[in-house]
């Protein structure tokens, strides 16, 4: 279980520095699909059995999809792509002066109490006893959800509408 | 044993990092939306080890609302890239400043 976990990390972190050192958005979005399909991986090792499915079926499969989708729907050449002729040095830059922040939580994160998490028995994470918590006691939330996916169905079509004049 | 509670909040620390950096460090529109769901998915992660730990549903329930909102926010945000790249041309965030400067659009 700890080769499986360091295994899938080692791939969800490799795919999240791909993602930032790639120069062309196609694949940036396919090093984040191997970083979603590695963090569903870490989700069914947490015994989240329904949350790995959302995670490959909604994340890698609609969100990621729909984005590789629109990439490749604008037809980007290389004229029109930023030209970011520092940009290892800024993503360096960047990540020095993260480490300070990092150093802080691993701090915290150090005399925080910790145990080993192992996969749960008798139906923890699966679909029953999700649906049973999420209808009896996150109902309102639910349906609040339900109402703000509608507003963004609403926004993407006046966004996509053809411009007047 | 590797795989304690510490050391899944350190590849979320990682990821986190690693998204926040892209934000701050890239140009381009598609990758800073990119870590922007980067950065979901690390607290996602946060938020399902400590529904292991606690023993307690509730917060797998908060880490499913996270990625239904990162769809919404997904179907919205590749419709603005898409009338923002009709009208400038380009992906480079650089060039999108019609509302900091006083400029024609």
């Amino acid at each position: 279980m700890d080769m499986i976990f360091l295994i899938l990390s080692f791939f969800a972190i490799a795919g999240a520095v791909g993602m930032v050192l790639a120069h062309q958005p196609v694949h940036s979005a396919l090093s984040l699909i191997l970083t979603i399909i590695a963090l569903a991986g870490l989700f069914a090792l947490l015994s989240a059995s329904f949350l790995f499915m959302v995670q490959i079926i909604v994340y890698a499969g609609a969100v990621i999809t729909l984005f590789i989708f629109i990439i490749m729907f604008l037809n980007v050449k290389e004229a029109n792509l930023p030209k970011e002729p520092n940009k290892n040095i800024t993503i360096f830059l960047g990540f020095i002066g993260l480490l300070p922040l990092n150093f802080l939580i691993l701090k915290a994160l150090y005399h925080m109490p910790s145990k080993a998490l192992v996969l749960s028995q008798n139906g923890f994470g699966e679909i029953k006893s999700l649906g049973m918590e999420l209808f009896e006691k996150w109902l309102l939330p639910f349906e609040l959800i339900s109402i703000l996916l509608l507003v963004a169905l609403i926004g993407a079509v006046v966004f996509g509408r053809k411009e007047e004049g | 044993m590797a795989s304690s509670l510490f050391s899944y909040f350190v590849v979320a620390m990682v990821l986190l990092s690693i998204g926040l950096v892209g934000v701050f460090s890239r140009k381009n529109i598609f990758v800073i939306y990119m870590s922007i769901e980067l950065m979901l998915s690390a607290v996602n992660l946060i938020f399902v080890a400590l529904s292991n730990y606690y023993h307690s549903m509730a917060s797998q329930i908060i880490a499913m609302m996270v990625i239904a909102i990162a769809a919404a926010e997904a179907a919205l945000f590749l419709s603005l890239i898409v009338v923002l790249y009709r009208r400038k041309k380009t992906l480079d965030s650089d060039m999108y400043k019609a509302l900091s400067q006083k400029e024609t659009l």
